[in-house]
């Protein structure tokens, strides 16, 4: 053979095996997992990203108090949608493999791993230890609250005063990153995940600082803490905690009910919400509550007769705080109006309810006197004040005219051992199944009596 | 490698020199086609000897042989021919090209082969079969064509996805489809997989090709065949060629076409007399009211359907069927003009496509070029350019999961008008009114695409080439979309969005072809070469809203920007291959192959695959005891195994443990998105084929039987992990899936007379698939209404047992089938859905399938059609929750949902109806149907006008032909059509229908014109 073809065919040969380097490909889109515990601001990154992932639809993006107040209404609120899954809540027929129950738990999950990454990392934070504080406390309070709403949701009642060994949900408490491992866990007792709960929110509250921008501060903490003391029925912790809320957060309630609503930013009323824009996050409640011109789907759920018969005086601003859709004369609530509106998780009207509630039953007058305080509630809607004397029975109907459509009901009917059309507080129908997609990969799981 | 070729090279050389000194007397002569063309490469053979050489550039060959002796001309493709040498020094010998089947050229990836030496599975169509079946979709001409090969269209939208199956599917999680290779180059899905852009629908990764352009598709099947693509084989090889110019004169071809379209099938629902009966009914039994007051609720919402009509008397009917669907159209005109003399090929073409689909507002325009240049510049040195470009431009509709989607009409009130008075769209129906997308909205792809590849071929002595190809591949997409004010469900004065995608590949492969015949009875072809693949793709979008008009529509005219994304993605192969074949006598044939292959797909710990392969074959017809049978014309053995690799196994970093950037409140954050595996590879599958190939009465009759066995190894899965750890899926190599079947192929030529010839192709495969092995202890693998479970079919449908009805109330039943303490099943029934155990149901893919082509002409008329059967599939139809469930919501519900239980008594499967009570709804066996059928695949009519009439005109010929889709399907299936299939998610969830679609029956009237 001549030279050149010999050296065409030594080219050849070279080209190829440098091509071997060309195999060595790494994307520039993502970020290699190994590399995200390496910095600070890595870490301080991920902690954004667990607020992202807790504010998506399936869960604090709206389905999550959707689903919630569903299977809570008797009949103050009617669901006329097209969605399946809404529908078996609202008539109380949850199947296992109900798609919104199965986003809740799957959800919720993700941003418990998230916040567990970020607590197992903290040592990578060395810029200071506020900072330090600030990332732990913030991690800490979104775990607490997650696995708040699953303990309530996916298991039975926590009963005041008793032992709580009835089957909660699992708790996993460091972040998982190696997934070839078994990931096969068994639930942990409903006192056991309450413990948890108290445990994360009072370390937040003692990390965080008091004013965080937008993100979870030590009130955050606070309120999530006195709404969980006021579920256990702990009026004593459950008032201290709201009665700190009041006096030192420097949240205040709106000057009228409507500005407490659709905000773009967060109103002086507002303790914690999920940020939502044009950009980012979403409000999933505007997709069920709102008119098409709103965003929302024209009013899947109407608000009905049976809610605005509660009102003695039908005449304040929340009595009236619903429209008529024009393109489909659906009656609808105007809590849901701002498709970029934050959803609000914390809001101080709540504290006020927690701190009267349990002042009422204590028979003390922390802060205020319960009908002064629960006047005073009123009185910013512009209804007629109460005469007294306050009963416990006002004081339910009170939080359903301030609250409802907010995710409330539900948990106070089992809090107050109550029932809906009929239906027992603790009825089995009341909590959500164990996800079918838990109990296909998890032999540990046990399913709810029920289901 | 090399080293050994050139050693090879050299032995033969010397070999050669002496071969030729044996010489007598010198023979010359020129070697020409059958149109009198020269033709090179011809092996010409002093008979009983070893001695040989090829005829040159020109034709010629020269060559010493005895007088008395015999010489025998043998080229690819031809006859052979031999001449007995006699006084004349001097033998011109006219080859003639070989019609029979058996000596068919087959593609087999970086050469060709005969089909009569062949020892693998192929399948090849030609264009005369691809262009009898006019649609933009270049697949569908393969419909029922080929044994074992199962080729599906999603749905009836114009750019729908299409899926391939050869032999089964050898994955579960990984890509199911073939590899496409085009004049050598391998093809990737550019959009598939990729949330930023397109409708979370797929479209045709073939959309782009028309089939005035292609020569021939051969389909790789099996081990032996497949293996030189290694690493990426396993699902079957489509190799599609391009034309090239034929020796001869410059020759025109125009084709115009004009066709117009139906769907299949359309289903009946309730009239608004049937609606309003219904309905009532449901309201009074609703367990939420007093029977009036259920009532009154039911009649409210007539109210607000009917917008103040009157419902009673049915003053408003309306058929959304008739909304959704259109008569569509379709407009071909293409034509090519081709040629060759000794030393150029050229090939030019040109086709427009225009459809207008029976989905309003689907409507694919298409234009394609192409050229394909090829030159001798010596005898040595040979080089050419193949060249298209192509525009593809489709409006698009929703994916069948919106309610944009026409479909999803169906669902509405027929108390409703589609359109008020004023002839807007009425916005107060039942459901989002699609027609307020369809006048307010639009969504346009356009792809633009060009393909190129230039090759040298260099011929360093008769037997030993060298061919170095480069292509590119770049495909062009972007997509305008605009919602106005008016548009469904649009809320922030108007959203733009724009995308843009870049996808670019490169091919360079260079390799080496020894080819040479010893001593007459040894036949040695070797390829030996090395391919370096890269792909990029460059993906950026951005949306922006709030408009102050509608007449604006670009991104530009939103005031506030909105959302964005930019991606880069590459990914990369290098393989280096070695294939020999070894023929003796022409009649034991041996081939083994190799292929190692690199991929920057896979894990670092994995990233190197080594794929071969061996194969043999007896052609017992040339033995003594055979070789004179009248009846028995050919008969071959053959038997291959070899290994394979499907690398579609989850986008470019599937390996990865990977976070992304996300944004909360404008600020950035990250999150986990991918847990990684370091040792995730390809999927490894190892096939076994036995096969027999037959002729009978001068190969009249022939046929193939094959059976096969394919084990996939490593079978990749994307595991569903246990939700509460905080991930969903993860990658992994796990699992065993074997898929067994048999193919039988007959070729029958019935009637062979100068008026009259008609020919039949025939062939029927089946295909049983059974998982062998799971993840984490053969554990189930649940999607869904799909699960795999081991000695099961792959994603067979797990459903809840529907029972019927209890004909003392009305209620739904479900079989518990929970396990009895004896291992039986509990065969009670239940009202309550969660009580209710789920059961393997159906399989999604079907077990046998078969087509049935004949052709008949007869004086200047042609004939043919096809047939195609499937048997074995089931279709869950996941709208059925909603369309046919005795009245539990307003959706327009199925006409046999009348049938529903009214007294106690009644039998009948549709519960009784009772508004919002869920009964009968959840998801189960209730609305899963068998899927069998057969369809009058394609009809084509054609009448050439008579020689002497067109000679007068200055053509060659002069067709007008009618041909007809999906002119008749026999079926059971109660839904649209078992080719209605749902566009979302169908990998995971095969097997689905959800507002699909139905493929369209259309007839066209056309003109082939040759001059």
């Amino acid at each position: 053979m001549k030279l050149h073809k010999l050296l065409y065919v030594f080219s050849v040969f070279l080209l190829i095996t440098s091509c071997e380097k060309e195999l060595e490909i790494n994307p520039t889109d993502n970020l290699p997992g190994e590399l995200a515990f390496t910095s600070e601001a890595n870490i301080s990154a991920i902690l954004v990203g667990t607020y992202d992932e807790a504010g998506q639809a399936a869960t604090y993006g709206g389905r999550l108090q959707l689903m919630v107040d569903l299977l809570g209404t008797s009949n103050q609120v009617f669901w006329g949608g097209t969605f399946l899954d809404p529908r078996q809540a609202f008539t109380k027929d949850l199947l296992v493999d109900n798609g919104f129950v199965d986003g809740i738990w799957g959800n919720s999950y993700e941003t418990i791993n998230q916040a567990n990454l970020v607590l197992d990392n903290l040592e990578t934070v060395t810029s200071s230890t506020e900072e330090k504080n600030r990332i732990e406390g913030e991690a800490k309070f979104l775990r607490a609250l997650n696995y708040f709403d699953l303990v309530r949701n996916f298991a039975s009642p926590y009963v005041s005063g008793q032992a709580n060994p009835q089957l909660g949900v699992p708790l996993r408490l460091s972040g998982i990153i190696d997934y070839s491992a078994n990931q096969e866990t068994a639930r942990n007792t409903v006192e056991e995940v309450y413990v948890q709960v108290i445990l994360d929110a009072t370390d937040a509250y003692n990390l965080l600082p008091s004013d965080n921008s937008f993100y979870a501060d030590k009130y955050a903490a606070q309120a999530l803490l006195a709404r969980v003391y006021l579920q256990q029925g702990n009026y004593t912790d459950a008032r201290d905690a709201a009665d700190d809320v009041l006096a030192n957060s420097g949240h205040s309630l709106a000057t009228n009910f409507a500005s407490a609503f659709n905000n773009d930013v967060d109103s002086s009323e507002d303790i914690f919400s999920f940020q939502v824009t044009s950009q980012t996050g979403t409000n999933e409640l505007i997709t069920h509550y709102a008119s098409e011109a709103d965003g929302g789907r024209g009013g899947d759920i109407t608000v009905e007769d049976a809610y605005l018969d509660l009102f003695d005086d039908p005449t304040e601003q929340r009595a009236n705080f619903t429209y008529i859709n024009p393109a489909n004369e659906r009656r609808l609530s105007l809590k849901y109006t701002n498709q970029f509106g934050n959803i609000i998780i914390f809001r101080i009207a709540e504290m006020h309810l927690i701190r009267l509630e349990s002042n009422f039953i204590l028979g003390s007058s922390i802060g205020l006197n319960p009908l002064t305080e629960i006047n005073a509630l009123r009185a910013r809607s512009n209804a007629l004040p109460l005469l007294g004397p306050l009963t416990l029975d006002l004081i339910f109907n009170e939080r359903q005219l301030e609250l409802a459509f907010e995710g409330f009901i539900l948990n106070d009917i089992k809090r107050k051992q109550r029932s809906i059309n009929g239906i027992a507080w603790n009825n089995t129908s009341l909590v959500f199944p164990i996800p079918q997609s838990e109990i296909d990969t998890n032999p540990s799981m046990v399913q709810n009596q029920g289901y | 490698m090399k080293a050994k070729l050139k050693g090879v090279s050299t032995f033969l050389l010397v070999l050669i020199a002496q071969l030729t000194f044996a010489q007598e007397r010198s023979i010359s002569g020129k070697v020409t086609d059958q149109n009198g063309i020269p033709l090179p490469g011809v092996n010409v053979v002093v008979k009983g000897t070893t001695i040989g050489t090829q005829s040159d550039f020109d034709g010629n060959y020269s060559i010493n042989a005895n007088m008395g002796g015999i010489l025998v001309f043998s080229y690819l493709g031809q006859k052979t021919i031999e001449k007995s040498i006699s006084t004349s020094n001097i033998i011109d010998v006219q080859m003639e090209e070989d019609a029979s089947q058996l000596e068919e050229v087959i593609v087999v990836g970086y050469g060709t082969q005969s089909k009569r030496t062949l020892t693998d599975n192929i399948s090849k169509l030609t264009s005369d079969d691809i262009s009898d079946v006019p649609n933009p979709n270049l697949q569908n001409a393969l419909v029922a064509k080929a044994a074992g090969v199962q080729v599906t269209q999603t749905n009836g939208k114009v750019e729908g996805g299409i899926n391939i199956r050869v032999r089964g599917a050898a994955s579960v999680s990984g890509g199911t489809q073939p590899l496409y290779v085009l004049d050598g180059i391998p093809l990737i899905d550019p959009t598939g997989g990729r949330g930023e852009i397109g409708n979370g629908a797929p479209t045709n990764p073939l959309l782009t090709l028309s089939s005035n352009e292609i020569e021939s598709i051969d389909i790789l099947k099996d081990a032996s065949s497949a293996a030189i693509y290694g690493a990426r084989g396993a699902n079957g090889v489509v190799l599609i060629t391009t034309k090239k110019g034929k020796q001869g004169k410059a020759k025109f071809s125009l084709n115009l076409a004009q066709g117009f379209s139906q769907p299949t099938n359309k289903r009946d629902w309730l009239n608004s007399k049937e609606y309003v009966e219904l309905f009532t009914e449901a309201g009074r039994n609703s367990p939420f009211f007093t029977p009036d007051e259920g009532q009154a609720f039911v009649e409210d919402e007539f109210e607000f359907q009917s917008g103040g009509t009157d419902w009673r008397n049915a003053e408003i009917d309306t058929d959304w069927n008739n909304q959704a669907f259109q008569d569509g159209y379709q407009t071909d005109a293409d034509f090519s003009v081709s040629g060759a003399d000794a030393k150029t090929s050229y090939f030019f073409s040109g086709a427009y496509n225009n459809t207008s689909g029976i989905i309003k507002d689907n409507e694919l325009e298409r234009a394609n070029a192409r050229t394909n240049i090829s030159h001798q510049f010596s005898d040595k040195f040979k080089a050419g350019m193949n060249l298209s470009f192509s525009r593809t431009a489709i409006d698009r509709i929703a994916n069948d999961n919106a309610f944009a989607t026409p479909l999803q009409a169906i669902a509405q009130s027929p108390l409703s008008q589609p359109r008020l008075a004023d002839g807007t769209p009425n916005p107060n129906t039942l459901y989002g009114n699609f027609l307020l997308d369809a006048e307010n909205a639009f969504f346009n792809t356009i792809i633009r695409r060009t393909v190129g590849k230039v090759y040298g071929e260099y011929q360093f002595i008769p037997s030993i080439k060298l061919n170095s190809d480069f292509s590119y591949d770049l495909f062009s997409q972007t997509e305008d979309s605009f919602r106005g004010k008016n548009a469904l469900f649009q809320s922030t004065n108007g959203e733009a969005f724009a995308s843009d995608l870049a996808s670019e590949s490169y091919t360079y492969s260079n390799y080496a072809t020894f080819d040479k015949t010893f001593d007459e009875k040894h036949s040695i072809n070797i390829v030996a070469g090395t391919e370096f693949i890269k792909y990029t793709r460059r993906i950026t979008s951005v949306t922006s809203q709030q408009f102050p008009s509608d007449d604006l529509s670009t991104v530009s005219g939103g005031a506030e920007i909105t959302a964005g994304t930019g991606v880069n993605l590459k990914s990369s192969f290098a393989s280096y291959f070695a294939r020999a074949t070894y023929d003796f006598d022409g009649k034991y044939l041996f081939k083994a192959s190799i292929r190692r292959d690199g991929s920057s797909r896979f894990g670092e710990n994995v990233r190197f695959g080594t794929f071969p392969a061996v194969s043999a074959g007896w052609i017992m017809s040339e033995e003594n005891f055979l070789k004179d049978s009248q009846t028995l014309s050919f008969l071959k053995l053959r038997g291959s195994w070899g290994k394979l690799g499907n690398a579609d196994i989850g986008g470019d970093y599937p390996s990865l443990f990977l976070f992304s950037g996300v944004s909360y409140n404008q600020r950035p954050g990250l999150a986990p998105i991918q847990p990684g595996n370091s040792n995730l590879t390809w999927e490894q599958s190892t096939q076994t084929d036995f096969g027999i190939e037959f002729g009978f009465l001068d190969n009249r009759i022939s046929g193939e039987l094959d059976y096969y066995v394919k084990d996939t190894q490593d079978l990749l899965f994307s595991v569903p992990l246990v939700p509460s750890s905080g991930a969903v899926s993860i990658n992994q190599n796990i699992g065993i899936l074997q898929g067994k079947g048999i193919e039988f192929v007959l070729n029958t030529r019935n009637i062979s007379t100068d008026n009259l010839s008609w020919t039949t192709n025939f062939n029927i495969s089946n295909n049983i698939n059974e998982l062998k092995s799971l993840p984490n202890n053969n554990a189930d693998i649940v999607n869904g209404q799909n699960i795999n479970r081991v000695g099961e079919n792959v994603a067979a449908f797990y459903l809840r047992e529907y029972a019927g009805v209890d004909p003392a109330n009305g209620d739904a039943l479900y079989y518990l089938n929970t396990e009895n303490p004896d291992g039986s099943l509990n065969r009670a029934t239940t009202t309550d859905p969660n009580e209710a155990q789920r059961i393997i149901a159906g399989n999604p893919f079907p077990e046998l399938t078969t087509g049935m082509t004949n052709t008949i002409l007869y004086k200047d008329f042609d004939f043919s059609f096809t047939l195609q059967g499937e048997w074995g599939a089931s279709i869950y139809n996941a709208g059925g929750r909603f369309q046919s469930v005795n009245g539990d919501f307003y959706d327009n519900q199925s006409r046999d949902q009348l049938q529903r239980w009214q007294q106690p008594g009644d039998i009948t499967n549709v519960p009784q109806a009772r508004l919002f009570a869920g009964n009968g709804t959840a998801q189960s066996t209730r609305f899963l149907a068998e899927a069998d059928f057969m369809r009058l695949r394609n009809l084509t009519l054609g009448y050439s006008l008579p020689n002497e009439v067109i000679d007068k005109m200055g053509l060659s010929k002069l067709r007008v032909y009618l041909t007809g889709i999906n002119l008749l399907t026999v079926t059971n299936y109660p839904f649209e059509d078992p080719e209605a299939r749902s566009d979302v998610d169908g990998q995971n969830n095969p097997g689905q229908t959800f507002y699909s679609a139905p493929p369209a029956t259309t007839l066209t009237m056309g003109v082939n014109i040759n001059f």
